[in-house]
């Protein structure tokens, strides 16, 4: 019981004086019970404000404080701070919420200050009953675990890892690298990706801190902040990672050669069975594809396993299975990239028609010197080269229909291969680019984007209906609005530049990681400006594409974000832990199990008292607090401390 | 046997014969058994320009007639189709609408209840009969002619109403094609338009539409162009002369309706499927073992 | 005279503008005018090569309000109502239906009406069809009639009056 409460009034500048009168206000409070001071300012979360409130609280021994101001959102936190540095336990204090819930929704002055009042008598009745509470202490596990082997990831994982926190990077393909080491030039620079990349592939390969899981994925996570236990499967690559030398002996050999669609070259190159993605893998070892190898789907591979007989370092294993690792670790980052939207689901621009009709990711394997072609451009149709090459920009970004949103890397990405085909191909290659806006926000963006209008290339501004298919060309049909006619072009190779969409699999992987997504279906972020790294949940942080579309410039600069915004947690040894959790009132609980179901966090489980009664029972490490389980309750067993029933009923009485 | 009224709408009951000889032939043998019902007006949707609550009120009328014989409705032509499935999406969703439109129908002690079902030919052959069924019942079948298909606007777009194929990839002609035994093959030209609409007031533009489409089937050398849609059927057949006229090519495409193919490779005499009436070149396809 | 040169001169009808938006949203749930001018109607049109509609270009000049232009304009006659447009927009735009609009207002305000419509408008409010029952000629160059070909007599509303009452009414009525 509190009977020395304070009340401090903010002004919020005009934010709440301009609609609430500040004054009556705070003459009101001082005359409700249990307030024995109460005092108003400009800004109350100002330095200036905080001292008003701490010397107000030594002058006046008070025991509890209300502040009404914005929402408890914004400034309970200082304001917990600044109440515990005036001598009073930060968790009695209580906010009134006079910004969100009264000053920005109304208009009527008068009626305002009422609903003003209402909340602050409502907050004084709730201070009154209010108890102490004391922070819980966690220890931290000092150790990273980050999802996702792209540059993202890469880039984290090193800034990790520098800071002096052993970092276990878990990549579900054979090697690092991800989209990144797909490309062969970046924008706007042109800085050969290979070569910017593979010093970073290496580093992680060779960092003491690091610890690689390749061909691996999250299998299962637990635990919260801090206190991480997370499952990873293995998956078996039926090659003995310490004896196999990646000589790449088994790769030439194996009878499957050159018929298996190669994912790293985005289908249009052909690998083997058993393959190394590309020449800087890391690491740089030999993985059997399941799915293609003769000998484990049929058991037989002709006379025997050519890449068995071809193997010197005798690493293949047919017989390795799948392995589960427990890791535990206090906070995990999440760089898990995105897909691309499969063009076929815009049928009309022909890529099920032809396969003259091709990706930008396809192009830019074609580009590559390591790429199924060398670096020579062909139509996929015939083996010849191109005279004409046309881009059609947006395919399904920006689309009601599709992905509303902008990939916001398809105009750079195609005007560098502008730059890249008039290099390799000469200057007399008809370029056509058929696009809705050219997009160049990034640093020297717009400066690449002049240089290439300097080229010989055709820009329509618009964007064509389809893409047809005439045996030995491609016909489009532009009307471009710049010159108000329409153009049909005649082509030899289309390339489409689809939408980035969130990974195929990312709604299952939330929900493992009890992550938000957005809309969209990308992963959410806690605060779209100030919280652009963090998760709702605590400990588990976000970079790169899994969050939304972005550039690599983009992405590592978020992925050290993220990485600083963890370091946080890993650098302290313990943390002390929100104290506003539920618990259970044991002579109410009937074993229900309720709470149990509709507990987000796995925070509750059933437990056998001694006299063999069933109860619920709160582990205070996994509890956010959210409530839920309160709620739920049908014989009001679960309580949750700081909103305990008989707290909030006063208060609801009092405000109503 | 499933019961449906039929509904003919006014190109096809006035002119295009052949259509609804070979739909009245082909239904039965494959237990569908179409019900004639009196009173039915136009559907309104070649005057939609005009008046487009006139199309809505006369869709829902011809719906209402149905729907008080408890029948669900077929639909042969595309263009009908499409009035009355998208006054059944107004209608449905729209309660003012609704409202308002039933309000024209008290006088002939009609009213529009929702409770009717609106099947296409396509509908119909593909997914109510069934591809099984139709391979059943062939007894002749089509030896590799190579056809190219023509679903017709109405009957694909817009997918938002809920069409009868595809949008942009229909394949449910192909696939009953390919149960007769003819090779339907892919053509860029296959979902352009006829231009029928056009013959109201453009009538040469809706022509050489028609022209500019059959040239170049004709230059694919496809031994057969086939379609569903009355509208669509007197341009590619009966106007198929004057067509090539406008795009100045001598145009031999041999136009059939899907239903006119289907009662061939079923056995049914041609007589009775009104391959006399199609004006267009048949007999280039020795269909059915003798000449034509 | 193009629609383009025509708008110059044009003045901003915003109450016939938000008429023509709602009427859409009577038909259409998920109609936006939230165009961005991408202009793939216009790239894939039945009717722009042949008889240059832009559908862009109407849908543009719908949300500037500049509608008296269109409803004097002859382009509005040239769809072919294709759905394409409708059907690809990457904004749930759908020019063929403000086109319907555009035409239906056209008539509304007592421009000539092109073309055959108005034949086929009587013949829908003499006997309920577009046209007269007609004979076909045969390949052999015969002429025949329905009933020489075996099929049934055509249905037509069967009380006139009441069904020529009902269109009276609704001849006056817009969407």
């Amino acid at each position: 019981m509190s009977n020395k409460i304070g009340v401090f009034v903010c002004h919020c500048g005009i934010n709440i004086a301009s609609t609430v009168d500040v004054k009556e206000l705070v003459e009101y409070a001082k005359k409700l019970k249990g307030v024995i001071v109460s005092k108003d300012y400009k800004y109350m979360c100002s330095d200036v404000g905080g001292n008003l409130i701490k010397d107000s609280i030594k002058k006046n021994k008070l025991d509890g404080v209300v502040i009404a101001c914005c929402s408890p959102r914004m400034h309970e936190h200082t304001f917990r701070g600044v109440v515990e540095a005036g001598g009073v336990n930060a968790f009695n204090l209580e906010i009134a919420n006079i910004r969100e819930q009264c000053s920005w929704a109304h208009d009527d002055k008068t009626r305002a200050t009422e609903k003003a009042k209402a909340l602050v008598r409502g907050a004084v009745s709730k201070a009154i009953l209010l108890e102490p509470l004391e922070r819980s202490k966690i220890e931290v596990t000092q150790k990273a675990l980050v999802i996702g082997g792209g540059i993202a990831g890469i880039q984290a994982a090193l800034d990790l890892a520098e800071e002096g926190h052993k970092v276990y990077l878990v990549e579900k393909t054979p090697s690092i690298g991800g989209r990144m080491a797909q490309l062969d030039k970046t924008f706007p620079t042109l800085d050969c990706s290979g070569c910017i990349l593979t010093p970073k592939m290496m580093e992680i390969n060779n960092h003491p801190n690091i610890e690689l899981l390749s061909y691996s994925e999250i299998k299962s996570v637990e635990g919260s902040i801090g206190n991480y236990t997370v499952k990873v499967n293995k998956k078996a690559k039926f090659v003995d990672m310490d004896k196999c030398t990646g000589c790449g002996d088994c790769v030439e050999a194996c009878r499957m050669k050159d018929h298996v669609n190669s994912e790293f070259d985005e289908g249009i190159g052909k690998r083997s069975s058993i393959y190394i993605p590309f020449p800087q893998a890391v690491p740089l070892k030999a993985t059997i594809d399941k799915d293609n190898c003769l000998m484990l789907k049929r058991g037989k591979c002709g006379t025997g396993a050519l890449c068995v007989e071809a193997c010197e370092a005798k690493a293949i294993n047919f017989k390795q299975k799948d392995e589960e690792v427990e890791i535990k670790v206090g906070a995990i980052l999440v760089a898990t990239g995105y897909d691309l939207l499969d063009p076929t689901s815009l049928y009309e621009y022909g890529y099920d028609h032809s396969k003259d009709v091709i990706t930008s990711l396809q192009m830019e394997r074609l580009i590559s010197t390591s790429g199924p072609t060398n670096g020579e451009i062909i139509r996929p149709s015939n083996g010849d080269k191109p005279k004409s090459i046309t881009y059609i920009l947006c395919v399904g970004s920006r689309d009601e229909k599709e992905c509303t949103w902008c990939c916001r890397i398809g105009c750079m990405s195609a005007l560098k291969h502008v730059y890249l085909l008039k290099e390799k191909l000469g200057d007399d290659i008809e370029m056509n680019v058929c696009y809705t806006d050219i997009r160049s926000f990034g640093k020297g963006y717009e400066e690449f984007y002049r240089k290439i209008r300097s080229m010989n290339t055709n820009f329509f501004r618009g964007r064509p209906s389809e893409v047809r298919n005439l045996g030995d060309h491609l016909t489009i049909d532009i009307f471009d609005t710049t010159t108000n006619k329409l153009f049909e072009i005649n082509t030899d190779l289309v390339v489409l530049v689809p939408a980035l969409i969130p990974r195929v699999d990312s709604d299952d992987f939330a929900r493992k990681l009890r992550i938000s997504q957005s809309g969209d279906g990308f992963l959410l972020e806690a605060h779209p400006k100030l919280r652009p790294m963090d998760t709702f949940t605590g400990g588990i942080f976000i970079a790169g594409c899994c969050q939304a579309p972005k550039d690599i410039q983009d992405s590592v600069a978020q992925a050290s974000g993220a990485a600083a915004r963890a370091a946080n947690i890993l650098s302290k040894k313990v943390l002390e832990a929100e104290p506003l959790i539920s618990y259970v009132d044991e002579d109410y609980c009937s074993g229900c199990s309720t709470c149990i179901s509709v507990c987000a966090y796995n925070a509750i489980e059933l437990v056998k008292r001694e006299d063999d009664k069933q109860l619920a029972k709160v582990n205070e490490a996994l509890c956010m607090g959210c409530g839920a389980c309160v709620a739920s309750c049908p014989s009001g067993a679960m309580q949750q401390k700081g909103f305990k029933d008989y707290q909030l009923k006063p208060m609801i009485e009092e405000t109503v | 046997m499933k019961k449906y009224a039929v509904y003919p709408g006014c190109v096809m009951p006035t002119e295009q014969y052949a259509y609804e000889m070979s739909i009245r032939e082909i239904m039965p043998h494959l237990d569908i058994e179409l019900v004639d019902l009196k009173g039915f007006s136009c559907c309104s949707e070649p005057i939609k320009s005009v008046n487009q609550m006139l199309t809505l009120a006369l869709s829902a009328r011809n719906i209402a007639i149905a729907e008080k014989e408890e029948l669900d409705i077929f639909a042969p032509c595309p263009m009908c189709h499409l009035a009355l499935s998208d006054c059944k999406r107004v209608l449905d969703t729209n309660l003012m609408m609704n409202k308002r439109v039933n309000s024209y129908l008290t006088d002939e002690g009609l009213k529009y209840t929702g409770t009717a079902e609106i099947v296409s030919i396509l509908d119909l052959l593909h997914d109510i009969v069934g591809i099984d069924k139709i391979k059943e019942k062939v007894k002749k079948p089509l030896k590799d002619l190579k056809t190219a298909t023509h679903y017709g606007c109405h009957l694909i777009r817009p997918s938002e109403i809920g069409r009868s194929d595809d949008a942009e990839n229909p394949q449910k002609m192909e696939n009953i094609l390919k149960t007769i035994g003819a090779k339907p093959e892919y053509y860029p030209e296959k979902l352009d338009c006829c231009g029928a609409l056009l013959t109201a007031n453009l009538p040469e533009s809706a022509l050489t539409k028609t022209g500019q489409k059959l040239q170049r089937v004709q230059e694919q050398e496809f031994d057969a162009f086939i379609d569903t849609c009355p509208w669509c059927h007197r341009q590619y057949d009966s106007k198929q002369i004057k067509a090539g006229e406008t795009v100045a090519a001598k145009l031999e495409v041999p136009v059939l309706y899907l239903t006119q193919l289907l009662g061939i490779s079923m056995g049914i005499p041609k007589e009775k499927l009104g391959l006399n009436l199609n004006l267009s070149p048949i007999e280039k396809l020795n269909l059915g073992g003798k000449k034509t | 005279m193009t629609i383009t040169d025509l708008t110059s001169m044009g003045e901003s009808q915003t109450e016939l503008k938000k008429e023509i938006n709602e009427r859409l949203q009577r038909l259409q749930d998920e109609i936006s005018d939230y165009c961005y001018q991408c202009a793939k109607c216009t790239s894939g049109c039945e009717a722009h090569k042949l008889l240059e509609l832009e559908p862009h270009k109407i849908v543009a000049l719908l949300k500037k309000g500049l509608i008296d232009e269109m409803v004097n304009s002859d382009v509005i006659w040239t769809c072919m109502s294709c759905f394409k447009c409708r059907e690809r927009c990457p904004q749930n735009v759908a020019p063929v239906e403000v086109l319907f609009a555009l035409k239906n207002i056209a008539v509304a305000s007592g421009q000539q009406i092109p073309g055959n419509y108005t034949a086929m408008l009587q013949s829908v409010l003499s006997m309920g069809l577009l046209q007269e029952v007609k004979n076909v000629l045969t390949r052999d160059n015969k002429t025949v009639s329905r009933t020489n070909l075996g099929l049934p007599e055509v249905s037509k509303p069967t009380d006139h009056t009441k069904f020529q009452m009902m269109l009276s009414k609704i001849a006056v009525e817009k969407v």
